[in-house]
C-alpha cells in the first residue's frame, strides 16, 4: 500500500520542480517551446525577468477610434510603444495633426487588438475606391460621425442580433473582402515591428478584439496569437456572436489546425457586464460541462483586471474599501447615459475577485476551475497609444465617447474613465515564445499604469527571513510556485507562505513615481460550500489619508522603496480550496482630473470663474485621488483529495 | 405684406436660425432644421438598414424635438406676427425683412450652433445644413 501511495505522490511531487526554472537553465534549455525562428536573445535569465507592455490597443482600423478621428495605424501604434512621437487628431485640413504624444519610457511589447467586427466597414467608408463608399450608412458616418457612431454602435456590437449593413452584400462577402485587407496590415505590421534580432527589444503580437455586447453587456475578449501562425480570418461577434462560439473558432481554426497556431482570450470590462462574461450556464440554461470548462481554462489564462474603462478587481460597497477604486457606476456600457443607483443592485460574477470564487465552486462541482485567470492590466486605447498611463499628462483614450476628432477637448475623457494600466509578464527573454508562455501559466500581473516590480512566491517551507538573504528569487523558485500557480498538495496541518517582494517604480526625473504604501493578500476560499474573502495587510502600513495637498498635488506621506515579507496564512483550513493574490498599494496620489484642474487653474469656491467645460472639475462625486496599485495573479491551493 | 406671409416668413426663419437646446447629455444647440434633417436620416438609416438596436429611439428623439421646436416656432412666429401687426401697414413690411435679414445673417456669420453629431464642433447655418 505504502508503494502504491508512494507511486502515485511521487510523480506529483516532482512535477512542480520540474516545470520550475533552474537557476543555471540557459536559453538553449528554455523551459518553453520555441515555434518560431528567430535568433536566439543575448539577454536570457533563467530567474525571469518584468515585461511591461499593453495587451489591448486600437488603431484606425477600429471603426469606433476611426469615428474619433485616429489616424494612426498598427505600426504607428508600435512606433508609439517603442518611444517615438506620435501625432494625433485633432488633424487640420492639410492632415497635420495638432498634438504630438510621446512615452517617457518605452514598453516592452505591445499587441494592436483592432475591433474584428467591423474591419471591413471602417476600410470601406474610409476608402473611396471601394465598393460600398457612397452607401447611405458610409455618407452618414462620415457627415454625421457621433450620429453614425451611434447607430452603427447599436447596429452591431451592442445588438442582440447583430447583422451586416446591406452596402456589405449577400452574406457580408463585400465586407468580408475588405476586412482581409485591413487584418493583412495587422499581422504585416505586428511582423515588422517585431525585433527578432538578439538584442530581443520589443515584441508585438497579432491580435483582435472580438466585440459583443449584446443588449450593451460587455462580453469582449481580445484574442492574441503566440505566433506569427493566426487564424485566416479573425472571428467577429456578428458571425460569431456568442462566447462559446468564439471559443469552438479557437479550437477549430487555431489550436486544432496543426499548423502551429496556439491562442488564448482574454476577456475584459467584466465591470460592465452585468454579470454576462463569466457564466456559469451555457446558452440553453443547463449548467457548464467539465468539457466547456476545460476549453474556458485553456483559452482564457488571463484577465485585464484595470483599464480605461473602469476597474474589475471587486465590488463596489464591500467590505474591502479599497474596492471602490475607477470604479464605474453603472453595471452596463449602455447604462452610461444614465448612471446606476445602488452598487447593491449591480448583478453577481461582474467582478474578478468574485469570479475567482465562483471558480472554487465550479472546480468543486467539475473537478475543473474554469475561472482561473492571472491579472492583467492594459489600457483599451483609441489613439493607437500604447503605454499611455500617465495620470499627470492624460488626454483622454478617445474611446467613442467625447469628439476627439472635432477639438481638444478642455476636460479630455468623460470623469469615470481613467488612464489604463499595464501588463507585466515574467518572462526568461522578451520573445513571443516567452512572453506567452508566461501569459499561459499567469506569471503575470497588472498594474494601474506605474511599473513597480512584484514578485510572489508560495509554498510551504520559506524561511521567515527570506527577504534578508540576496537569493530571495532562487529560493522562491525552489520553494515553491510563482503567482499563477497551484501550491503543491499541503504537508500536514501546516499553513502556506506567501513570500512577496514589490519595489516602486523607478520612474525617471520628469515624472517622479510614488512610494509604496503597502502589500496586501487577498484571499478567497469555500467554506461550507459557500465563498469567504478576506483581506489582510501584510507588508508596510496605510497612509495618513491627508498626507496629500491635492491643490499641488505633492504628499507628505513617506512609504517605502521596497516592501518585502514572509506571511503564513493565520486561517488556513487544509480542507478548503482557497486563492490567494497580492494587491501592492503606492500612497495616494491625485487623480489625472486633479491635475487637470489645478493647471487649469479651477477655483471651486469661486463657482461664477469655473468653465463650462471644466465644470466636472467641481463635481464632488468624482474622486479627486487615487493609490495606484499592483495586483499579482493568484496562487491555488487546491486539497490533496480534491485535486 | 399680408399676415400670413409675414407669419409663414418669420415661422421659416425661426426654424432655420433659432438655436434650441437638445435633451440629454448630447450638448446640442441647433435649430428646429437641424432636428429635421437628423430625423430625416435616421428614418432613411432605419428604411434602407432595418430597425435595429437603437435606431427607432433615436429616430424618436430626434423627431420629437423637431416636432416640438416646429409647434414652438409656430406659436413664436405667430405671436409676433400679432405684435408686428400693431405697427403701421406701410412699416411692417419693412420691419419683418430687416429683422429676417439680421436673423439670417447672424446665423450665416457666427458659429452659433453646437453641433456635436455632425463634423464640426460648432457651426454656422451654412456649415449646418450643407
Amino acid at each position: 500500500m505504502k508503494r502504491v501511495v508512494l507511486a502515485l505522490l511521487l510523480p506529483a511531487l516532482l512535477m512542480p520542480a520540474l516545470l520550475l526554472p533552474t537557476p543555471h537553465a540557459t536559453a538553449s534549455e528554455a523551459p518553453f517551446e520555441r515555434s518560431e525562428q528567430r535568433s536566439p536573445c543575448t539577454d536570457y535569465d533563467p530567474l525571469r525577468r518584468a515585461f511591461f507592455g499593453d495587451t489591448h490597443v486600437h488603431t484606425a482600423l477600429s471603426f469606433d477610434a476611426w469615428g474619433q478621428g485616429t489616424m494612426a495605424g498598427p505600426g504607428d501604434a508600435y512606433r508609439f510603444a517603442r518611444g517615438e512621437a506620435l501625432g494625433i487628431q485633432p488633424y487640420s485640413s492639410d492632415g497635420l495633426p495638432s498634438r504630438s504624444i510621446q512615452l517617457g519610457r518605452p514598453l516592452d511589447f505591445a499587441i494592436v487588438t483592432d475591433h474584428s467586427d467591423l474591419l471591413g466597414e471602417t476600410r470601406i467608408c474610409d476608402d473611396p475606391s471601394q465598393e460600398g463608399h457612397d452607401s447611405l450608412v458610409c455618407r452618414v458616418v462620415r457627415r454625421f460621425p457621433k450620429l453614425g457612431y451611434i447607430l452603427v454602435n447599436g447596429h452591431v456590437y451592442s445588438s442582440e442580433l447583430p447583422s451586416r449593413y446591406s452596402f456589405c452584400g449577400s452574406g457580408g462577402r463585400v465586407c468580408l473582402r475588405a476586412a482581409l485587407g485591413p487584418w493583412q496590415e495587422i499581422q504585416q505590421a505586428a511582423e515588422a515591428h517585431y525585433d527578432r534580432s538578439s538584442a530581443c527589444g520589443f515584441t508585438t503580437f497579432v491580435g483582435y478584439e472580438w466585440t459583443g455586447m449584446p443588449g450593451g453587456r460587455n462580453i469582449h475578449r481580445n484574442v492574441i496569437f503566440r505566433n506569427a501562425t493566426a487564424q485566416r480570418f479573425p472571428t467577429t461577434y456578428i458571425e460569431t456572436p456568442t462566447q462559446e462560439g468564439l471559443w469552438q473558432a479557437l479550437d477549430q481554426e487555431c489550436l486544432q489546425a496543426g499548423n502551429g497556431c496556439d491562442v488564448l482570450a482574454i476577456p475584459h470590462n467584466s465591470n460592465v457586464s452585468a454579470g454576462s462574461m463569466f457564466t456559469v450556464s451555457s446558452a440553453d440554461g443547463e449548467p457548464i460541462s467539465a468539457e466547456d470548462a476545460a476549453m474556458r481554462a485553456r483559452l482564457e489564462t488571463l484577465v485585464e483586471v484595470t483599464q480605461h474603462k473602469g476597474d474589475s478587481e471587486c465590488r463596489p460597497g464591500a467590505e474591502d474599501e479599497l474596492c471602490a477604486y475607477e470604479t464605474l457606476p453603472y453595471p452596463r456600457m449602455a447604462d452610461m447615459a444614465h448612471v446606476n443607483s445602488e452598487p447593491g443592485q449591480l448583478p453577481p460574477l461582474m467582478y474578478t475577485r468574485e469570479v475567482l470564487a465562483e471558480g472554487l465552486l465550479q472546480q468543486a462541482r467539475l473537478g475543473i476551475n474554469p475561472f482561473k485567470f492571472g491579472l492583467i492590466g492594459s489600457t483599451d486605447t483609441h489613439l493607437a497609444a500604447p503605454g499611455l498611463v500617465a495620470e499627470d499628462s492624460f488626454i483622454g483614450h478617445a474611446a467613442g465617447t467625447v469628439d476627439s476628432r472635432l477639438q481638444v477637448p478642455a476636460f479630455p475623457d468623460r470623469a469615470e474613465f481613467n488612464p489604463g494600466g499595464l501588463a507585466v509578464l515574467w518572462a526568461e527573454e522578451n520573445s513571443r515564445d516567452a512572453l506567452f508562455a508566461a501569459m499561459r501559466r499567469r506569471e503575470v500581473y497588472g498594474t494601474s499604469g506605474p511599473r513597480m516590480t512584484v514578485r510572489m512566491f508560495a509554498g510551504w517551507d520559506y524561511p521567515d527571513d527570506l527577504c534578508s538573504g540576496d537569493d530571495f528569487v532562487e529560493k522562491g523558485y525552489a520553494g515553491g510556485v510563482p503567482m499563477g500557480g497551484d501550491l503543491p498538495a499541503a504537508r500536514g496541518a501546516r499553513a502556506p507562505k506567501l513570500a512577496l517582494w514589490a519595489l516602486r517604480d523607478p520612474a525617471g526625473k520628469q515624472s517622479p513615481s510614488h512610494p509604496l504604501e503597502r502589500i496586501q493578500i487577498v484571499k478567497g476560499w469555500l467554506e461550507n460550500g459557500r465563498s469567504v474573502e478576506k483581506v489582510y495587510d501584510v507588508a508596510g502600513e496605510p497612509a495618513d489619508p491627508d498626507a496629500l495637498d491635492l491643490s499641488t498635488c505633492t504628499t507628505r506621506a513617506r512609504g517605502s522603496d521596497q516592501l518585502c515579507t514572509v506571511w503564513s496564512d493565520p486561517d488556513f483550513d487544509p480542507d478548503a480550496p482557497a486563492f490567494y493574490y497580492a494587491r501592492v498599494l503606492e500612497v495616494p496620489s491625485c487623480r489625472w482630473n486633479s491635475y487637470l484642474c489645478n493647471r487649469a487653474g479651477v477655483d471651486c469656491d469661486d463657482p461664477g470663474s469655473v468653465p463650462r467645460e471644466l465644470a466636472t472639475c467641481c463635481d464632488t462625486g468624482i474622486a479627486r485621488s487615487i493609490r495606484e496599485r499592483a495586483w499579482t495573479s493568484p496562487v491555488w491551493y487546491t486539497p490533496a483529495g480534491q485535486r | 405684406m399680408v399676415t400670413r406671409t409675414i407669419r409663414w416668413l418669420l415661422f421659416c426663419v425661426f426654424v432655420l436660425t433659432v438655436p434650441l437646446p437638445m435633451l440629454g447629455p448630447w450638448g446640442v444647440l441647433a435649430p428646429t432644421a437641424r432636428y429635421l434633417l437628423l430625423a430625416v436620416v435616421t428614418a432613411a438609416v432605419m428604411a434602407v438598414e432595418g430597425a435595429a438596436g437603437p435606431v427607432p429611439l433615436i429616430l424618436a428623439l430626434f423627431a420629437g424635438h423637431a416636432l416640438v421646436y416646429l409647434l414652438l416656432s409656430w406659436l413664436a412666429a405667430r405671436l409676433c406676427t400679432r405684435l408686428v401687426n400693431r405697427l403701421p401697414a406701410h412699416a411692417r413690411t419693412g420691419v419683418v425683412v430687416a429683422a429676417c435679414a439680421a436673423l439670417l445673417l447672424i446665423a450665416l456669420m457666427f458659429d452659433l450652433y453646437i453641433t456635436p453629431f455632425g463634423g464640426l464642433p460648432h457651426s454656422n447655418l451654412l456649415g449646418l445644413l450643407s
